[in-house]
Parts: C-alpha cells; sequence; structure tokens
C-alpha cells in the first residue's frame, strides 16, 4: 500500500480525537448524568447516519523529532447526519475539553457548521453545553490580549446565527451549564429544549455573586426559571427526551424556507366527530374549561407538539397535523386570566405566527379572548404595545389562517383573530360571544346616567345587561352576515381537515417577506 | 408526610374557598377559585393528601407564584 503509513496516522488521530477530553474528564461528565457530545450526536440522529466534519482539528504537540506527543481535539464537534431519512446538520460543544469555552473551539467550526446549514439548505440541530464557544476570562492569559466582541472578522457566527433563523429550521439543545455565547446560541431557535438538570444563564453563580446574589446554578437559571420566562421553549427529565422532542419539531417543518412542509398520509378519520365537543364549554359564562383536549380532539390523533407552554400561558402554541396536514395551532387557556393577551402571551403569538409564516404552516386558531390583559400590571406590561405587536405579526402573515371562535372574542386582542386585509376561513362555535368588550364593567361606562338616574341602580344594571344578552346572541350577528357560519363543534375536524386540503397548494416554498428573530 | 406547597398560577382574587384546614383532598379536587377577568379559575390538588394550612382569605389578591395552600400527603 502507497500511503499506507499516512493511512495508518489519519486514523490514528481520529481515534485520539475520539478520546476528547480524556478518561477523567469524560468520567465526570457521565458522573455528572451527562453523555458526551459524541453519544449525544449519536443518540440524536439516525443510527450511522453522522459523517463529521474536522474531527482531526484540535492542538497538537510534537516531540523533538517531530512527532505527535499530545493532541486535543477541537471542543466543537460538527457535521452532517440524517433524521427519519433528511439531511440535517449537528454541531456539538464538548464539555470535556475546556468546559466548551473559545480556548479549545477552533472558531471555523461552529461558523462552518452554521454556514453548511445555511448553504446546502439544512436543518441545524446545536447541542449546547458550557460557554458555547465563548470567550472565558483566561482567553486575555492564552492570547495575550483582549477580543472585542463582534470585532474585526469575528461577527460570523452573530451573523449566521441570525440569518439562519429565516433560511432553516434551528432547534436548540441545552445539556448542562450554558452561559454567555452558549445561552445566546440556545435562544436563539426556533424551537429550545433543555433537560431539567440544567440550567441557562448570562453568567452563572460565581459572576453573579459579585452583585450580592448568591444562588445556585438551579436557582439562577433552572428550568423553571426559564421555561416560565420563555428563555428556553421545553424542559424534559432526559436527554433522550430532549432528542424526541427536537426530532418530532422538525418532522413537521421543511428542511428549509426552500420547501414546504412535509405532508405525510392520514391516519386518522378526517370525518371523525367527537361527541364530547358539545359539552366541551360550560354554560356558565364564568366557569373555565380545559382547551388542550379540544385540540387533542380536533387534530389527528396524538399528533399535537405543543411549544413554549409554561410561558405566556393564556395562549397555547403548538405544531399538529390534519388529515396528515402540518399546521401551526393557536389556540386560548381560560385557566390562565380567561385567556387574556398578557404581554407575555402577545410575545409569544408573534414568535410563534412568525415561524409559521417562515416555514409556510397554515394557522388554525382556536380562539376564547375576553381581550387583552387589563389592570395597572398590565399597563406597567405595556401591553398594548405588545398586543399590537402581535397584531402586526399576524397581520403581516401571508399563510392560510382558519380560526374558531370557540367562546370569547372582546375588543382589539379579540380583532387579532384573523389577519387584517385578506380573506381566511372562519367559524363559530355555539357557544361563541363576542363584542368591543364583555358587558361586565362595560355597561357601568356605557349607561352611567341612566344607572345613576334609576330609583334602582342595581336592578337597572341588570335590566340592561339582560336586554343586551339577549341581543347579543351569535344568531343575531350571523343574520346580518357579521359572522360567516357558526358550527356544531363535532364537526370542527371535518372542516379543520378540510382547511388543510385547501391550503396545500396555497404553500409557496420561497423565502418570507419576513425575516425572522428570535 | 411531607408538606406540599399549593402555588397559584396567576395573579388574581381569591373568590371562594372551597376546604379546611383538615379535610382530605384527592388530586384534582378544587381547593379554592380565583377571579380573574370576571371568569372563575379553580386551583386544584396537585395529589392526595389533607390539608394542612390555608395561607389566603376570600377577597385577598393573591400573586402567580404565591403558595395558598399547604397539602400534607
Amino acid at each position: 500500500m502507497v500511503w499506507q503509513a499516512e493511512l495508518d496516522e489519519l486514523r490514528q488521530r481520529e481515534a485520539l480525537a475520539r478520546e476528547m477530553g480524556g478518561a477523567d474528564k469524560v468520567k465526570r461528565q457521565h458522573d455528572g448524568g451527562r453523555l458526551t457530545v459524541r453519544e449525544r450526536v449519536q443518540a440524536l440522529v439516525d443510527p450511522g447516519s453522522f459523517h463529521e466534519t474536522g474531527a482531526i482539528a484540535g492542538k497538537a504537540r510534537y516531540d523533538a523529532a517531530n512527532r505527535l506527543e499530545e493532541f486535543t481535539p477541537s471542543n466543537c464537534v460538527f457535521g452532517r447526519a440524517t433524521i427519519d431519512g433528511r439531511p440535517v446538520v449537528v454541531t456539538g460543544d464538548d464539555f470535556t475539553v475546556r468546559g466548551g469555552s473559545a480556548d479549545a473551539t477552533i472558531r471555523e467550526k461552529p461558523l462552518m457548521a452554521e454556514r453548511l446549514a445555511n448553504e446546502f439548505q439544512l436543518p441545524l440541530l446545536r447541542i449546547i453545553e458550557g460557554s458555547g464557544g465563548g470567550g472565558s476570562v483566561k482567553t486575555i492569559d492564552t492570547t495575550g490580549r483582549a477580543n472585542l466582541p463582534n470585532g474585526v472578522g469575528g461577527g460570523g457566527l452573530f451573523h449566521y446565527a441570525t440569518l439562519n433563523l429565516s433560511v432553516v429550521p434551528v432547534v436548540g439543545l441545552g445539556l448542562g451549564s450554558v452561559a454567555g455565547l452558549g445561552a445566546a446560541r440556545l435562544a436563539a431557535s426556533h424551537y429550545s429544549v433543555m433537560t431539567k438538570s440544567s440550567a441557562m444563564f448570562v453568567a452563572g453563580p460565581p459572576v453573579v455573586s459579585r452583585l450580592g446574589q448568591d444562588l445556585s446554578k438551579q436557582e439562577l437559571g433552572g428550568w423553571e426559571i426559564q421555561c416560565r420566562a420563555g428563555g428556553v421553549d421545553h424542559a424534559v427529565d432526559t436527554e433522550e427526551e430532549a432528542f424526541a422532542c427536537a426530532r418530532r419539531f422538525l418532522s413537521y417543518l421543511p428542511s428549509s424556507v426552500h420547501g414546504v412542509p412535509p405532508v405525510l398520509p392520514g391516519t386518522d378519520d378526517p370525518e371523525r366527530r367527537e361527541e364530547a365537543l358539545m359539552a366541551a364549554v360550560p354554560r356558565d359564562r364564568r366557569r373555565v374549561y380545559q382547551m388542550r383536549p379540544i385540540i387533542e380532539k380536533v387534530v389527528d390523533q396524538g399528533s399535537f407538539f405543543e411549544m413554549g407552554r409554561m410561558f405566556g400561558r393564556s395562549v397555547i402554541t403548538g405544531l399538529a397535523r390534519l388529515d396528515g396536514h402540518p399546521v401551526a395551532v393557536l389556540a386560548s387557556d381560560p385557566f390562565f386570566y380567561g385567556g387574556s393577551w398578557t404581554a407575555d402571551a402577545c410575545q409569544k403569538v408573534v414568535r410563534f405566527v412568525d415561524l409559521a409564516e417562515t416555514f409556510h404552516l397554515p394557522v388554525v386558531y382556536l380562539m376564547d379572548c375576553p381581550g387583552f390583559m387589563i389592570g395597572l400590571e398590565a399597563e406597567r406590561a405595556a401591553t398594548i404595545r405588545h398586543g399590537v405587536r402581535a397584531m402586526a405579526a399576524v397581520n403581516q402573515t401571508t399563510v392560510p389562517w382558519c380560526t374558531v371562535v370557540i367562546r370569547n372574542a372582546f375588543g382589539v386582542a379579540g380583532a387579532v383573530h384573523q389577519p387584517a386585509g385578506r380573506l381566511s376561513l372562519r367559524y363559530a362555535w355555539l357557544s361563541a360571544r363576542w363584542g368591543s368588550l364583555p358587558l361586565e364593567g362595560g355597561i357601568e361606562a356605557a349607561y352611567r346616567a341612566e344607572i345613576e338616574a334609576a330609583e334602582d341602580p342595581v336592578a337597572k344594571l341588570a335590566e340592561i345587561e339582560d336586554r343586551l344578552n339577549q341581543l347579543r346572541s351569535p344568531f343575531r350577528t350571523a343574520e346580518t352576515f357579521w359572522v360567516e357560519e357558526i358550527i356544531d363543534p363535532r364537526d370542527t375536524r371535518r372542516l379543520l381537515c378540510d382547511f388543510a386540503r385547501l391550503a396545500e397548494p396555497l404553500r409557496r416554498p420561497q423565502p418570507s417577506r419576513l425575516q425572522m428573530r428570535p | 408526610m411531607a408538606d406540599i406547597p399549593v402555588p397559584v398560577e396567576i395573579t388574581a382574587a381569591v373568590w371562594k374557598i372551597e376546604v379546611e384546614v383538615g379535610a382530605r383532598v384527592a388530586a384534582g379536587d378544587v381547593l379554592l377559585i380565583l377571579e380573574s377577568m370576571k371568569m372563575e379559575i379553580p386551583v386544584e390538588a396537585p395529589r392526595d393528601g389533607t390539608i394542612r394550612s390555608i395561607l389566603a382569605a376570600e377577597g385577598d389578591q393573591v400573586e402567580e407564584g404565591q403558595v395558598v395552600v399547604v397539602l400534607e400527603a
């Protein structure tokens, strides 16, 4: 063999790379209940599909005779692979080498992963642990100078972290302690998931303690904090579950904005009628009900994949299928502020409809919204500005849209139930009620003089309320064609499946006019 | 026996308290009802147990995350 010696050296170097940070560091990783980056990549993608790029890049030391004496691989492991048979790009931080920090990353590796995803139009999965290739204070020592963030030639990663959101699906997996640039790379994604033993923060406990905040990693950036704050979308118990979430998220999406979401053969009867839907909404308008079982009953069985459950909880967002067609499902949760849109809920709506618009997902909105959240706290949170931002996001969509008014539709937030200025499909359940503002409180404002002048103001109020209640029957609205259709709730699935089929040829495999932001 | 704190998920007024200290409850039983945006929002027992203490009164304003009931389970 002419080149046997070189081949042997290549294999030797590859073997050294597979040792990562060495047996001690690998053991420490395992003792902490965490997989190594290489184990993670294997468990995330289709078995045997990972093709690594730049495995033998790292730092080497040679002896006097120029023989390789010691080798430490870069702590960025990346390459291409397949998930459900579809090509993807995976990049992961190796925490066993310098805690995943920039000292050992080789800047071009994570950058090439981002570029590969971008230019080959492939979904990108980032496995983040540590500082995600960010600098440490030690970097000043090792390089002998301080770097200006995003300095000369240093903005590539930030450029692609932004650009890729408008081009390919980006999934972030936070597995371990994630800080600084790592936190940024995790959050700058369409869908992020962390394990419950992980933590994410801009800066970790030692830095924060200088502010006088003495907190553990979990207290500072544990899953409950990050998921409630909307910093991370979802938390799971094990790394395997995180991988399953990532794979499932991608299954609803095209590989890039240049394709449309993959339609699967239907597995559930599109004509299925669920009797329980007739009793899903209580007659007593003060009583709340569970929205998620309604979603489950109208979409293909088992197809609902919720995202961001703990944030902005008065709205529910997730992906699902209707007769095999992927759709974005927006719904209200009356258990949280009666389903009213808080500032957080509005932020959630913006990000979600932007996702739908970017990846050509038709939107289904199961609506029960009594309006924007009201009160002093809501004003302090600038609910109305976040609200009109959500309105703008909805109005800027071009994807097919179908709304089912389940119960309430009031006020400006009530108006934001379909994109203004273009036609979409709309149905109202028998339980639907609407108006500029709810009667309760609204009557006192509008009829103040009349009520105050009455001999018995309480009776007068009740009389007016009773009269208006009769007038606001949805049938009177339909009679004047102020709403197109009132439906039997049991027909909802059939009509939504019909919508999904109608929407299929309208999906345009082209980049959105909008540039998505995280 | 462990104490299980039951926090409320939203900032709201306590409208009605449905249990008394010492009562046995099953997971899913309504402990109290909040009022928010003119809707009645039940707070349910996260698991079976006995009511050890009730930390709010009807009419109180409670904050998201505030513990209103402690269960012993």
